[in-house]
């Protein structure tokens, strides 16, 4: 009987089991609701605004970390990439239209991820040791071409991103749908295009991949391209919320997306993942800032708790393996 | 009775094991002398590993008893077997590659004495012992720049480093020369005059009559024989290692062969591996079998053919084109398909759906624009080949990893039948595999057969390769040794070729 030969997975029913497998999102519920209670103000449009202003640079950048992820690798070099290419956008938007200055920038961090790329899939090089690499280099040459100081950028006519960057939506901030569009984008990648499911298959076994027929390599070159693509938007975010571009800009960054990908659930060795867990756990992350500065508790226990946090989601994963 | 044999060194009675329901010991018995040496025979399969892995505490038997010097002895752990002076060569090799040739050879003793590394004693200790076997390696050097040769050496020295009472030599001279083998024989007779004995495991029968005493043969998990070297010959041990009869596992079927050869290799040899002039062609409808021993590079030749190796020289023709296979990407576009031998590391994504494990090889036919897959497509086309190959499971969304090991292999089959192959490598159709599925992937081979597809099948599994193959084609040493048409097909031609010998009258 083909019931008794394999049981599918989860089929017993009871509340314990679905809190397991929904973790992320049971995690991220009781969050808000806990924030509710303890604080008047979280509620608040400007507060929720607020929020996802602060956490949409990093949730881009944690979805180029996943599609890495995905494929068992790692990118340390996002968050001194969006530093680098923050400075760069100032930069360029000084000499150039608006249009062709984002472009320009997107086509730069598409071209320092293609080096980690290149490193991780044709040189063999372990892909902690090539970011890392890319990561001091990003850093040193942002402090180079700002020479050391943030590089704020004028405000020229009607177009400008500050504008863009600072404004609503039907009451949600522009970036925030930037990112959000990203997320849903990555979301259908993942599941219905192939680019997806092979980047999930790689992960989940390389050799069987490479036997089957898929140019691995490729694959694994332009995740990381993606990623230094997708770090190149979070810069221009970010940089044009504040009017500058500073070479301090996305400090530990990679780390906080590392975390924000874990607490969605995805495996490190590749091959498990999701957009839309990822999206939970940066809200996951950023809400507890929120709440810890709202209720003005000094950043180093607002450090431990985040900590915490992270041990407590993947150990609740440890059951969902189970 | 404890009244036990003083003349043997060790008396291994009754062992039986079983994993889950595959019984693959069967109440065996063997009795070695000391200063013996001892051959164990038997097919690929046929249990001498498993006996050898509870001889030293790699595995522990369901029943039975194990005497060393008359006492009764149980290791738990391969470290339990050492200290009783029990010491295993293993086939595959288990040095550390990035240690020293000394520093692997004292492994075992590096944490237990001092808390210092007395490296001039261990050089020295190691060169010594290294040099008493009559080659030359340099201690200090490192075993990555080994080669396979000074490895398999560096194993025995690291076994003899340990005083064993006990020597297992499992297929030690499978990457020797002539001259190398020698060497090696001369110490045996020398660790056989100190007392030690030793049990030689090996498909090379001349050397078995070359240095052996004693010969026991197993088949199918039970003893078939036992007997002094000197009372039996070649004959009667392949009579021992075979004899058993076809069972009626194989469908029958109406061979519809090609006129001209659908694929053909032209001396292909590997950069790599041991791969060497390797020459055959297969007719479109023809199930061809390779047959050999283990590591006589029949993988190898698979993996070279799909692309997975580097080639060194030789061509491959399609339906008489030449074809150039540098990567699997290759042979995927020439419609060539590998079922790896190895479905778990090799083949399957295990924590993914049958249906992902699938489509990765098809996606250019179920997706559209901008690699958008066609939902609709694809969930028909995995639907019909669940029906088809009677995959047994509850949807085509569930887990790989939870199917058994039959429908897993089908889902790696069902890959390549998604992308109508033109040539399919099949290694090892049924390692691991129930009865049942069994017959089922066999009359899976032939209709893939029937509908024109050149079908390419390695096995160790005689009868099987016998039962559903039109000719066989038997390797030895990376080339191939023999072809057996279907009127030759029987276990001691195959065995005779794997191990270098001519046929019969």
């Amino acid at each position: 009987m083909a019931s008794a030969l394999s049981k599918p997975q989860n089929s017993s029913g009871g509340i314990l089991p679905f809190l397991i497998k929904y973790n992320t999102i049971f995690i991220f519920v009781l969050l808000v609701i806990f924030s509710a209670f303890i604080s008047d103000v979280f509620f608040t449009s400007v507060n929720l605004s607020n929020l996802l202003k602060q956490v949409s640079g990093i949730g881009i950048i944690s979805i180029g970390m996943l599609i890495v992820i995905l494929t068992g690798g790692i990118d340390l070099s996002v968050g001194s990439l969006v530093a680098l290419l923050a400075v760069a956008f100032a930069l360029l938007v000084n000499i150039f239209a608006l249009p062709l200055a984002i472009l320009i920038t997107i086509m730069i961090g598409f071209g320092l991820g293609s080096v980690s790329g290149y490193l991780v899939a044709y040189q063999k090089m372990a892909p902690f040791i090539a970011t890392l690499a890319l990561m001091t280099v990003a850093r040193g040459l942002g402090f180079i071409y700002s020479k050391g100081s943030p590089v704020t950028f004028e405000t020229y006519g009607g177009l400008h991103i500050s504008n863009f960057a600072n404004n609503s939506f039907l009451g949600i901030p522009n970036i925030a749908i930037v990112f959000l569009i990203i997320v849903l984008l990555t979301m259908v990648m993942l599941r219905y295009n192939v680019f997806g499911r092979i980047i999930i298959a790689i992960g989940s076994n390389e050799e069987a991949s490479r036997l089957s027929g898929i140019k691995v390599n490729k694959y694994k070159f332009l995740v990381y391209a993606i990623s230094g693509a997708l770090a190149a938007i979070a810069a221009i975010v970010v940089a044009g919320r504040t009017n500058l571009g500073s070479p301090n800009m996305g400090m530990a960054w990679e780390l906080d997306a590392i975390a924000a990908v874990v607490i969605g659930g995805a495996s490190l060795n590749g091959g498990k993942g999701s957009a839309i867990n990822t999206l939970m756990g940066v809200l996951i992350l950023g809400l507890i800032s929120n709440i810890l500065n709202l209720l003005n508790v000094p950043s180093y226990p607002q450090q431990v708790v985040k900590g915490g946090i992270i041990i407590f989601a993947v150990l609740l994963q440890r059951f969902e393996n189970k | 009775m404890q009244n036990a044999n003083k003349d043997y060194r060790l008396e291994m009675t009754g062992i039986s094991k079983s994993f889950g329901i595959v019984s693959v010991l069967e109440k065996v018995d063997l009795k070695v002398k000391p200063g013996e040496i001892h051959a164990l025979l038997g097919e690929n399969g046929a249990g001498k590993s498993t006996l050898m892995k509870i001889l030293s505490g790699v595995h522990q038997k369901d029943a039975g008893r194990v005497l060393l010097n008359g006492k009764e002895i149980n290791p738990k752990n391969t470290h339990d077997g050492q200290v009783l002076g029990i010491n295993v060569v293993y086939q595959e090799l288990s040095l550390v590659n990035d240690l020293s040739v000394a520093e692997n050879i004292y492994l075992h003793k590096l944490g237990a004495s001092q808390f210092w590394m007395n490296w001039k004693k261990i050089n020295a200790d190691a060169q010594a012992l290294i040099n008493s076997l009559g080659f030359e390696i340099d201690v200090t050097a490192k075993v990555s720049h080994l080669s396979i040769v000074q490895k398999q050496i560096v194993e025995i020295a690291k076994a003899l480093s340990e005083d064993p009472k006990v020597l297992v030599l499992d297929e030690p001279t499978t990457v020797f020369d002539p001259t190398d083998t020698q060497k090696l024989f001369d110490n045996l007779f020398k660790l056989k005059e100190s007392g030690i004995s030793i049990i030689y495991i090996s498909h090379h029968l001349e050397e078995i009559f070359k240095i052996a005493d004693t010969v026991t043969v197993l088949r199918d998990g039970k003893i078939s024989g036992s007997q002094p070297i000197n009372e039996i010959d070649t004959d009667g041990v392949i009579k021992l290692m075979i004899g058993r009869e076809l069972k009626d596992l194989y469908p029958p079927r109406t061979v519809n062969v090609g006129a001209t050869p659908i694929f053909e290799v032209k001396n292909l040899t590997a950069k790599d591996t041991l791969v060497k002039d390797v020459s055959f062609s297969v007719k479109g409808g023809e199930v061809l079998g390779i047959a050999g021993l283990g590591g006589s590079g029949r993988t190898e030749t698979a993996k070279l053919i799909f692309g997975a190796d580097q080639k060194k020289s030789g061509q491959l023709f399609l339906k008489g084109k030449e074809i150039k296979t540098n990567s699997p990407v290759d042979a995927v576009g020439y419609e060539i398909g590998l079922v790896s031998e190895n479905r778990k590391e090799e083949g399957l994504f295990l924590p993914l759906s049958i249906q992902e494990n699938i489509s990765v090889t098809n996606f250019k036919a179920i997706a559209g624009k901008f690699g958008f897959v066609n939902k609709e497509k694809e969930n028909n086309n995995i639907q019909n080949l669940i029906e088809k190959l009677n995959i047994k499971t509850p949807s085509a969304i569930s887990p790989v990893k939870n199917l058994s090991g039959g429908n897993q292999q089908k889902v790696a089959l069902a890959k390549w039948l998604s992308i109508d192959s033109k040539v399919i490598l099949i290694d090892e159709p049924t390692r691991g595999v129930d009865v049942g599925a069994k017959v089922e992937i066999y009359h899976l081979i032939n209709e893939l057969a029937k509908n024109g597809v050149g079908v390419i099948v390695i096995s160790s599994d005689m009868p099987e390769i016998m039962g559903i193959a039109d000719r066989i084609l038997v390797m030895k040493e990376g080339s191939i040794y023999g072809e057996l048409s279907k009127a030759e097909f029987s276990e001691e031609n195959i065995l005779r070729y794997a191990i270098g010998k001519p046929l019969k009258n």
